[in-house]
């Protein structure tokens, strides 16, 4: 039991990393990125290149993916979503589907299928407390991941660009009259959302396995996460990622429902939540 | 015809509308009017059954309608308009007109409902214009289109929320006669406005609204000479100073006071 | 009301001049997709099977485009789960033939049930805005994929695995081709129908705005539950013959009778031909998997990337479909009358314009 609240307690922050930043990107811009999967394994990627090629420290190896991603997120924002910005939501739908599809599908051709991971001396460490067992790799990227979303919540409230995006985020055309360049603020939160995303893969690749076949999960699980934690602040995506991953643990603990079950239950409870409270738990009508 | 009881709609905490009650006889007009915010368009939104009311019922010909859904109220014979046009924008004008004769107006054959939007349309001016688009409107033509499609649903309620925003002095005229006539054939009008030289000329009462409470409800002229209203609209130091001009000019035409001079009045004034 | 003063004289002979074309569009695209099909009708004649298994697939997907068109595009919701459908009406059949009941009774219960399921989950979901929407019947389609695997409905892990049946007459390819042709011929018919029925225009005024659909009469919430469930109908069929003809499947992974991509080449097909048309999924729906059936044998490694770049593109530079940007092409502008040649030359410029716009 006790092993059970430990798991989902660091299954939950590692999860808030995923959602974070499917839910800035969603809650600024209306935009469902489906190729936050595809952006999570390409981070994975990264670090684990990072490590096996360049000997960094997995560690600084999150800061190399996030760097990456942040580029390619900013490109892609800049020349292609921005375009379609103004369209109905079916269209960016699709774009970022299209995009996914894309990613995923280099990364298969280039890398295999194959199941990767960064493999370290101290990968298996861990300590006991209770009766439980605590990897120390997965206590660390559960403390990277919380570190994440308070650094996400300080940038948007306290510093001029995140001001500034959250003002884009909140009207548009009036940010632009003060002088906001609306282009580059949606690049920037683009950017920030793949960066985080790849913080997440770069984590990933610390402590599971990773191959491309997941991106299509993850991009589900941003979206469950976020969903039921709700838009409007950045810590909505760790309150989703502790009820996602406490489905996910004690949900196969259910007479009658067993293993195998993941994505059902997941959305069962999706459901449920969505109609008792639209904007999800911790959820806002606007960012902020 | 219709009841407002103590109705009361809250945002969070704040009170859009607060303990607003009044009646709409059958057969009359009744203007709506107070500064921005004061919750008019909220109103017609809570009679129209887009919003439900924190508290309060409304009734609609002896009924209570206030669990009511928008379409329900729609079939009962209550059509709004509203504030921002929302035109069927891929449907030309016509079939915009059809869709409400279709549902609301409970006809069941398309090509009665096409005859049924052609005589709509020509009532309102439309008809030459029937082939355009939803989105190829100027402002005018898109007010009436609004309309028009609340008409085609053969209403016993009108409810207008700012149909005369926008438009150019004449258009303000013709918009006028337009309600009149519809009002001629029978059909109770809820106008809520801004200007007031049109309201004035077509209402037969005044409702007055001021952060959500109602402050007046009396003929045109009562309402705009009464100085709750003055001061509402205009500041308690400009009631003041106007009171004390009338006290020296005598009385001026109720509404010249909330009006912006028209372009025909300003030139004459230039004129010793 | 005043009559129209002098200077609107002008523009009522103008407005004039515009001819009612649009009430005679239908009629273009129901006889020219009759004709479509009754082309590609001719090919089992060629005798060459494998391009008759390709074709079988393209109309296969023609049913799956026109069942989604009457959720995602005419009432402008889009579900991104009606695999679900698809794999229900499989699901029914392969359960029908394994407990060796009569062989049609299949293909008569699985538009029952999907309709039926349809309209159980549409009460809920159809609550649930846009995006939500979407997800969620994207997670009802991969949940019920897991639970069927994971029960192992069917077959251990799901997976179905028939025995030919023994009937009187050969089941050839041919047939199971054109049951999916007339399939795709009556939900043409369908649609058809439908852009000129009541239940349409309350769809399409739903889709343009539901706030002023609901205003004017319009019970909306049980219109989008209509479209839903008419949208089950025609993918479960396919979804039935599609178990009749393979015979064996699993339920998950690519091509499995749940997998998402195919909901997702529902919406990208009928997104491309045009959402909401008549003709739009058909031509859609012929146009991507047939390149997607080209590429795949040819350029597998490709393949998958080159649909992604294809959809990226359809999305940013076509995102109203084929058949609107002909439309557009073809198009007078208001009041002016031209002849067809020079309308096309402006409509070209004009589209070319908004196809490189940004959209910032």
């Amino acid at each position: 039991m006790a092993q059970d609240i430990v798991n989902w307690i660091l299954l939950g922050c590692f999860y808030a990393a995923i959602g974070l930043g499917f839910s800035l990107v969603w809650g600024l811009m209306n935009i469902l990125n489906l190729a936050q999967g595809s952006l999570v394994i390409l981070g994975a990627y990264v670090a684990y290149w990072s490590y096996t090629v360049l000997h960094l420290n997995p560690f600084v190896g999150i800061l190399v993916a996030m760097g990456v991603l942040f580029c390619i997120g900013y490109a892609i924002q800049y020349v292609m979503i921005n375009r379609v910005i103004r369209a109905p939501f079916l269209v960016t739908f699709m774009l970022t589907f299209g995009l996914d599809l894309l990613i995923s599908n280099v990364l298969q051709d280039v890398f295999t299928a194959g199941y990767k991971a960064i493999n370290t001396p101290y990968s298996s460490a861990g300590f006991e407390v209770l009766g439980a067992r605590i990897p120390l790799l997965n206590l660390a990227v559960g403390a990277i991941a919380v570190a994440l979303t308070a650094a996400l919540s300080l940038f948007l409230s306290r510093t001029r660009i995140g001001n500034a995006i959250l003002a884009v985020g909140m009207d548009r055309d009036a940010a632009r009259l003060m002088g906001i360049s609306v282009a580059n603020s949606y690049a920037l939160t683009f950017g920030i959302g793949a960066a985080l995303a790849g913080a997440a893969g770069a984590m990933l690749a610390m402590t599971l396995q990773f191959s491309p076949i997941f991106s299509g999960q993850f991009t589900l699980f941003a979206f469950v996460i976020v969903a039921l934690g709700g838009l409007g602040t950045p810590w909505g995506a760790l309150a989703g990622g502790l009820l996602f991953a406490f489905a996910e643990v004690f949900g196969p603990l259910v007479p009658g429902v067993g293993f195998g079950l993941d994505t059902a239950i997941a959305f069962v409870v999706l459901v449920l939540v969505l109609i008792l409270r639209p904007y999800g738990v911790l959820g806002k009508p606007f960012y902020s | 015809m219709l009841e407002l009881e103590h109705i009361t709609k809250r945002f969070g905490g704040l009170p859009a509308v607060e303990d607003l009650s009044f009646r709409l006889r059958s057969g009359e007009v009744l203007g709506m009017i107070g500064p921005n915010g004061a919750g008019k368009s909220t109103a017609i939104s809570l009679i129209g059954g887009a919003l439900a009311p924190t508290s309060g019922t409304i009734r609609f010909q002896g009924r209570d309608i206030t669990r009511l859904a928008p379409h329900q109220r729609a079939l009962l014979g209550i059509a709004r308009t509203f504030q921002i046009t929302q035109p069927f924008a891929q449907l030309d004008i016509r079939e915009n007109v059809i869709v409400g004769a279709l549902f609301g107006g409970g006809v069941r054959s398309r090509a009665r409902a096409a005859r049924r939007a052609d005589a709509v349309l020509e009532r309102v001016g439309l008809a030459h214009k029937a082939r355009l688009k939803g989105d190829e409107l100027t402002v005018a033509d898109r007010k009436r289109l609004e309309m028009a499609r609340a008409l085609a649903t053969n209403p016993q309620l009108l409810l207008l929320d700012e149909v005369m925003a926008g438009l150019t002095p004449r258009e303000v005229g013709e918009a006028v006669g337009l309600i009149r006539e519809i009002n001629q054939s029978g059909v109770t009008v809820l106008v809520v406005e801004h200007v007031m030289r049109a309201i004035t000329g077509v209402s037969d009462r005044i409702l007055v609204l001021h952060h959500g409470r109602k402050i007046a409800e009396d003929a045109p002229d009562a309402v705009l000479s009464d100085p709750r209203v003055v001061e509402a609209y205009l500041g308690e130091r400009y009631a003041r100073q106007r009171a004390a001009d009338q006290a020296r000019r005598g009385a001026e035409t109720g509404s010249a006071a909330f009006d912006p001079p028209t372009p025909d009045d300003t030139w004459k004034e230039g004129l010793v | 009301m005043a009559k129209p003063t002098p200077d609107r004289e002008i523009e009522a002979d103008a407005a004039l001049a515009l001819a009612p074309r649009e009430s005679k569009d239908w009629r273009w695209s129901l006889g020219l997709g009759i004709v479509i099909l009754a082309v590609i009708g001719l090919i089992p004649l060629t005798g060459d099977q494998s391009a008759l298994g390709m074709w079988t697939f393209i109309v296969m997907y023609c049913v799956l485009a026109q069942g989604w068109n009457f959720i995602g595009g005419f009432a402008g919701h889009a579900a991104f789960g009606n695999v679900a459908f698809f794999g229900i009406g499989a699901y029914t059949v392969s359960l029908v033939l394994e407990r060796n009941m009569p062989y049609l009774l299949g293909l008569v219960l699985a538009p029952i049930i999907a309709g039926l399921f349809a309209f159980l989950l549409g009460l809920p979901v159809l609550r649930l805005r846009g995006h939500y929407f979407a997800i969620a019947t994207l997670g009802i389609a991969e949940a019920l994929g897991q639970v069927i695997q994971s029960k192992n409905v069917g077959g251990t892990a799901g997976e179905i695995s028939l025995n030919p049946p023994g009937l009187n007459f050969e089941l050839t390819n041919s047939l199971f081709f054109y049951g999916f042709l007339v399939l795709s011929l009556l939900t043409l018919l369908g649609t058809t129908w439908l852009t000129r029925s009541r239940f349409g225009y309350a769809l399409v005024a739903i889709r343009e705005n539901e706030q002023a659909a609901e205003a004017l009469g319009i019970a909306t919430y049980w219109y989008k539950v209509g479209a839903f469930v008419l949208s089950a109908l025609p993918t479960a069929v396919a979804g039935g013959l599609f178990a009749y003809w393979q015979l064996s499947f699993d339920p998950v992974g690519e091509g499995g009778a749940f997998d998402v991509s195919i909901s997702v080449a529902m919406v990208l097909m009928t997104f491309l031909g045009g959402a909401g048309t008549i003709l739009g999924p058909i031509l859609g729906a012929i146009i991507i998997e047939y390149l997607d059936q080209y590429t795949s044998i040819s350029f597998t490694a490709i393949h998958g990337p080159l649909l992604g770049v294809l959809i990226i593109l359809v999305t940013i530079f076509l995102p109203q479909g084929l058949i609107r940007l002909v439309q557009e092409l073809i198009r007078a502008p208001a009041g002016v009358k031209q002849s067809y040649p020079m309308r096309v030359r402006q409509g070209v410029r004009r589209v070319t314009r908004f196809i490189l716009s940004n959209g910032i």
